[in-house]
């Protein structure tokens, strides 16, 4: 059976003749892949994390200040909120993010110890603490970073507590969090009288009503009682708050650069493939190929460069990110799931770096005059 | 009566070339006719114009002035790229392959700009190169045949395209004696056996004056 060419495979074979610098640029496209992977899956998982830390524990509705970060609302508030005829349970929860060694950060709550949150926590050892008393919980994750269990002493901004629970939560954040009494974290943080927000479990939805026409009415009625005050819906403080924004616009950001550095790299390596070609080129055109040819041939061999290098990045990034899953300064925020839809958006934009990357190179050595590229030492 | 009977193959009418801002005249005022099936020799000494002559009569090359007409019609730049992919075969003194691609992939590379089912391509490739005698050279790469085979490669990936006219810029000028006898025995017989226009540039003169038809150029002009 006499070989076959095709324009693939012509591609691949003027790639495959400069193995090393193709190699070389294939792992600089990885990386970048590598990283848009691994830095967005982060950031996703992390939004992910969010919408289901509020969906597990049933919270419908956040009453919070406007600023996420550093929400502060008078605890007089619940006693208002809990009084809608729409609400169920009102809750007072504080929230912050502390250093509890050097090398561990960790999420750390403040509840009553009869708070409906308590619902998405498995207690593997250990049971609740007591408003009033020293006592914290902690996620499985937590205490196998720190290696505590129940009974151990707990270190946290020089106050020492005692470690009465460990459970497993139903996402990264609880795992890796320390919940402790409403009041012990109100000393701790010095807002004494003060709560981050108020978690709301609405009445079941009526039979008539669709439900997204029931949180707008509750969240009337809530914001009617408390005036200043945002009654957020869950799934959106789950997703637009400054921790997720931030996480997105870093991932984004750094990805966009190594996207940058990755693309030069592709470009380069085209330039120089194009330059060394010049004379090939130039038989390509006294042979017959046009010019667009000729920009097909070259962009074919940027996207396969492009697409290799995204199949490597996709390897990359998920190693990277399991990497993270392990590491006590991350893992709490991590989950190692990358979605088909994240896969392939990552294909795509390496795909379309390779493109990019391609098209000047195939424009001047598809513009090139075939004489002059056939006299071309 | 055709379009073939009325015009000539391919004409010039005052030709001119030049490089360099004008500073360098390669070709000044030519004026030539080829009638379809001809074998002409073009001669000259090194920098007469004859290799410009041939880029410009094969479509590599736009003059400065004059025209270039197949079959009656004057040919523009645009027109160039088809000229080239559907009528002319060009041949090398360089030989020109491809050194990533294998003999039989080198005479598919042209049909690649053709549109061909790649069976197609690879059964006319097989049996082009048969035809040069490679037959039991068919995947080895340029690298590892000798002048002469590459050569004849050369001459398979010009009839590629089944072109009209085949053009040979010095085809055996890299070539010892026997291997130029056995590439002119093979190019004279294509254009016998094909009926093919033959254009070929040489400096040797035993070429050129075997050929029916022989073509002077000095200093950028045909002599008379």
């Amino acid at each position: 059976m006499a070989s076959q060419l095709s324009l693939s495979g012509f591609a691949w074979k003027n790639l495959w003749r400069r193995r090393l610098r193709t190699l070389l640029t294939l792992c600089g496209i990885g990386m970048a892949i590598g990283a848009f992977v691994a830095l967005v899956g982060f950031s996703r998982s992390f939004e992910t994390e969010w919408l289901r830390l509020y969906s597990s524990s049933g919270t419908d509705i956040a009453v919070v200040d406007k600023n996420f970060m550093n929400s502060s609302v008078d605890q007089s508030v619940v006693a208002k909120v809990r009084a809608v005829p729409l609400v169920e349970q009102a809750e007072p929860m504080i929230f912050n993010i502390m250093d509890l060694t050097p090398e561990v950060n960790a999420i750390v709550f403040g509840w009553l110890d009869n708070t409906y949150e308590f619902n998405s926590l498995t207690f593997t050892s250990g049971s609740r603490f007591h408003n009033g008393k020293p006592e914290v919980i902690i996620g499985d994750t937590l205490a196998r970073n720190m290696n505590k269990k129940v009974g151990d002493p707990f270190e946290m901004q020089g106050s020492t507590f005692t470690v009465v629970g460990i459970y497993h939560g139903g996402t990264a954040l609880e795992a890796g969090a320390v919940i402790l009494p409403l009041d012990q974290m109100q000393q701790l943080s010095s807002m004494q009288g003060k709560v981050s927000g108020v978690h709301v479990r609405l009445r079941p939805l009526p039979a008539a009503e669709t439900q997204e026409h029931y949180f707008k009415r509750a969240q009337a009625a809530i914001e009617a009682v408390v005036p200043g005050l945002n009654a957020q819906l869950a799934s959106d403080r789950a997703t637009n708050n400054q921790f997720v924004d931030l996480a997105h616009a870093v991932a984004w950001g750094t990805s966009a650069i190594a996207l940058f550095v990755g693309i030069l790299g592709i470009a380069n390596t085209m330039a120089m493939s194009v330059f060394e070609r010049t004379r090939e080129i130039g038989i390509l055109r006294a042979i017959g190929w046009k010019s667009w040819r000729v920009m097909l041939l070259i962009e074919t061999e940027a996207t396969g460069l492009g697409f290799a290098g995204g199949v490597l990045g996709i390897g990359a990034g998920w190693a990277g990110l399991h990497v993270l899953s392990y590491l006590p300064k991350t893992n709490i925020f991590v989950s190692t799931s990358l979605t088909p839809a994240h896969l392939l958006e990552s294909m795509a934009i390496s795909v379309v770096c390779g493109i990019l990357a391609g098209a000047y190179p195939a424009w001047r050595g598809a513009h090139l005059s075939p004489v002059e590229a056939l006299r071309h030492d | 009566m055709t379009e073939s009977q009325t015009h000539p193959q391919l004409e010039v009418r005052s030709l001119r070339k030049t490089y360099d801002d004008g500073r360098i005249e390669a070709l000044r005022g030519v004026d030539l006719i080829v009638t379809a099936g001809e074998y002409i020799a073009i001669s000259g000494s090194s920098g007469s114009g004859k290799s410009t002559l041939l880029h410009l009569l094969g479509g590599l090359d736009i003059p400065t002035s004059g025209q270039v007409l197949f079959k009656g019609i004057a040919l523009s730049a645009s027109d160039l790229d088809d000229y080239r992919a559907r009528q002319i075969g060009f041949i090398f003194q360089a030989f020109y392959l491809l050194p990533t691609l294998s003999a039989i992939e080198n005479v598919q590379v042209p049909m690649l700009a053709l549109g061909l089912h790649a069976n197609n391509r690879a059964e006319r490739a097989e049996a082009l190169l048969v035809e040069m005698g490679l037959n039991h050279r068919l995947n080895q790469y340029p690298n590892e045949l000798s002048a002469g085979e590459r050569q004849r490669v050369a001459i398979a990936r010009a009839l590629a395209n089944d072109p009209t006219i085949l053009m040979a810029d010095e085809p055996t000028g890299n070539l010892d004696s026997v291997n130029s006898a056995r590439i002119m025995e093979i190019l004279t017989g294509i254009q016998k056996k094909r009926g093919m226009t033959l254009i070929i540039v040489t400096h040797e003169n035993d070429i050129a004056n075997a050929a029916p038809r022989h073509i002077r150029i000095r200093d950028g002009r045909i002599e008379a």
